[in-house]
């Protein structure tokens, strides 16, 4: 794939701005701020039901606030549509907790999806779709015989991998993950780590990865953070002290 | 009165009473017209009707919010995005119009023979009326709402189920965050895919009808083909062209507009699904009598003289 234009993305990253969300009466993020420079990695942990995932999700601008703002390399991301943001060169890589997979088209399909959608934003034709989609589907070690099966009928990990996939396929510059090795045997959860890592060890890559395991901030040896009462807190990975 | 003490007045020659048994409870007397409070409305009643316009306006703005970004979509940029929407958009014609034409065929066809039946059970009207019958009934009014109804209860419910078990499983959350705009890439081709369908469905409603009531007329031999023929040349009009396409049309939208608002208004629990399929298809199977008696009446209201 030809490099990708990162357009008027500036170096400011990720930035939260007094987040407030609630479900209903209840408020999941009050006042939350958050600066993650861009080439940056913060891993965010909490307890359960914390507000992790809700976060995560509002820092990628999937959800809108109550109150606050969010910019991603300077740029507001409620107030744009998600293919303007794209064309101006914010590229979002999020891997949902479920995976988010349309159900109805089959592994190829998904990964192809969003090159497909924005071909010409990438500069590529659309005959170097499917490899390019392939060439991600083999990154995570996915079975050629799964290609042209729907997510359905795949076994949780190979969703999870898939979900990575298509991710990794926009080629992103924002990588937002939910829960990344939750429910992964050894081998595949060894897999989603190096890839961490390598998203990590990336200049031009600003990433957020939600986790319950703390042990996730030692071994990828970044910032941690802590989601408590609505607001982000800063611990220090083990290593880095 | 505890059963000693029961025992000691039976020993005595007392009759106990029951009653004295029972706890003595104040009770507020029921009254049908309950007291007021000094300025004379309930708080309660205020607040219920406040609320309900308050949600009324709500609801009204995300419907006309949710059809304003359907119809805006297709004129952002992005070549490639236009081409994927429409392959989408073809692939709903397809679901939607094509897949129905055997039920519609048979309906048609049904409802044509049973309209043209009913006429002559009640009166045998001569051939040149039947022509009429089949144009004013089953062309003007009968084909372009049963198509629109078949369509709400068969696509309808497909597109509203379909939408909210892609909110339930983030699926929409994904098409955002990969920057593909939900409305451009499922709102609009199954819009489109409607209005399209609404539209020939109709038209191909009205032909096998007519093919129903010819094959009754034909069955009964009560009058010639050639005086049903001349009824219904002599009844049909120019009028009738605007009026078809605009009743397609607009019930189109309606159905495609409503099935796809709802569906997108499942939160994020399964079980608002299948409400919101129902709420979907059946406020729009409404909304569809509703226009197609405005579409009906505004028409001869100013058409009046040249439709017969």
């Amino acid at each position: 794939m030809p490099p990708v234009s990162t357009g008027r993305v500036t170096s400011t990253g990720i930035v939260l701005r007094n987040a407030w969300f609630g479900y209903g009466e209840h408020n999941v993020l009050a006042g939350a701020e958050l600066k993650v420079k861009k080439g940056e990695t913060a891993v965010l942990t909490g307890a359960n039901g914390s507000g992790k995932s809700t976060l995560v999700y509002a820092c990628a601008g999937l959800l809108p606030l109550d109150r606050g703002g969010v910019e991603l390399g300077g740029h507001p991301v409620h107030a744009k549509k998600p293919a303007e943001l794209f064309r101006q060169g914010v590229r979002c890589g999020v891997v949902f907790q479920e995976g988010g997979l349309m159900s109805n088209m089959n592994a190829l399909a998904n990964v192809a999806l969003p090159l497909r959608y924005h071909a010409d934003v990438f500069g590529i034709a659309l005959d170097a779709v499917e490899a390019l989609a392939k060439e991600a589907l083999e990154r995570v070690r996915i079975r050629e015989a799964d290609y042209y099966t729907l997510p359905a009928h795949l076994s949780f990990g190979v969703r999870k991998r898939l979900a990575l996939a298509r991710a990794l396929a926009i080629r992103p510059n924002f990588f937002f993950f939910d829960d990344p090795d939750v429910g992964l045997d050894p081998d595949t959860a060894a897999l989603v780590h190096e890839i961490l890592c390598s998203f990590r060890d990336d200049p031009e890559v600003t990433m957020l990865v939600a986790t319950n395991r703390e042990l996730l901030i030692d071994r990828l040896a970044v910032r941690g953070l802590t989601l408590q009462n609505g607001k982000v807190f800063e611990r220090q990975s083990a290593r880095i002290a | 009165m505890r059963r000693a003490d029961r025992s000691e007045a039976r020993a005595a020659g007392l009759r106990y009473r029951v009653a004295t048994d029972w706890p003595t409870v104040t009770e507020p007397p029921i009254s049908l017209f309950p007291q007021r409070p000094a300025h004379g409305v309930r708080p309660a009643l205020v607040a219920r009707v406040g609320a309900r316009t308050v949600g009324s306006y709500a609801f009204a703005g995300r419907l006309f919010d949710t059809l304003y970004r359907a119809v805006t979509a297709p004129f952002q940029p992005g070549e490639a995005a236009k081409a994927v929407s429409q392959r989408v958009t073809v692939r709903q014609i397809f679901f939607t119009g094509f897949e129905a034409l055997p039920l519609v065929s048979v309906i048609a066809v049904l409802v044509g023979a049973t309209i043209i039946l009913q006429a002559q059970i009640i009166s045998a009207l001569p051939g040149e009326v039947l022509g009429q019958v089949l144009v004013a009934v089953v062309l003007r009014e009968v084909a372009p709402l049963t198509t629109a109804l078949v369509v709400a209860g068969r696509s309808g419910t497909a597109i509203a189920t379909e939408l909210g078990n892609m909110k339930v499983n983030d699926e929409i959350l994904a098409l955002t965050s990969m920057g593909i705009d939900p409305y451009r890439f499922v709102v609009w081709p199954r819009l489109i895919g409607t209005i399209v369908s609404v539209l020939v469905l109709t038209v191909y409603f009205g032909a096998m009808a007519i093919i129903g009531g010819y094959l009754a007329n034909f069955l009964l031999g009560t009058s010639s083909f050639t005086a049903m023929q001349a009824g219904f040349a002599a009844a049909l009009v120019p009028g009738d062209l605007p009026l078809f396409v605009i009743k397609g049309l607009g019930l189109g939208v309606i159905v495609g507009w409503l099935c796809c608002h709802f569906g997108l208004e499942v939160g994020s629990s399964p079980t608002e699904v299948p409400q919101r399929a129902s709420q979907a298809v059946v406020l729009g199977m409404l909304a569809c009598v509703v226009f197609n008696t405005a579409a009906t009446l505004g028409f001869y209201w100013f058409a009046g003289p040249i439709v017969r």
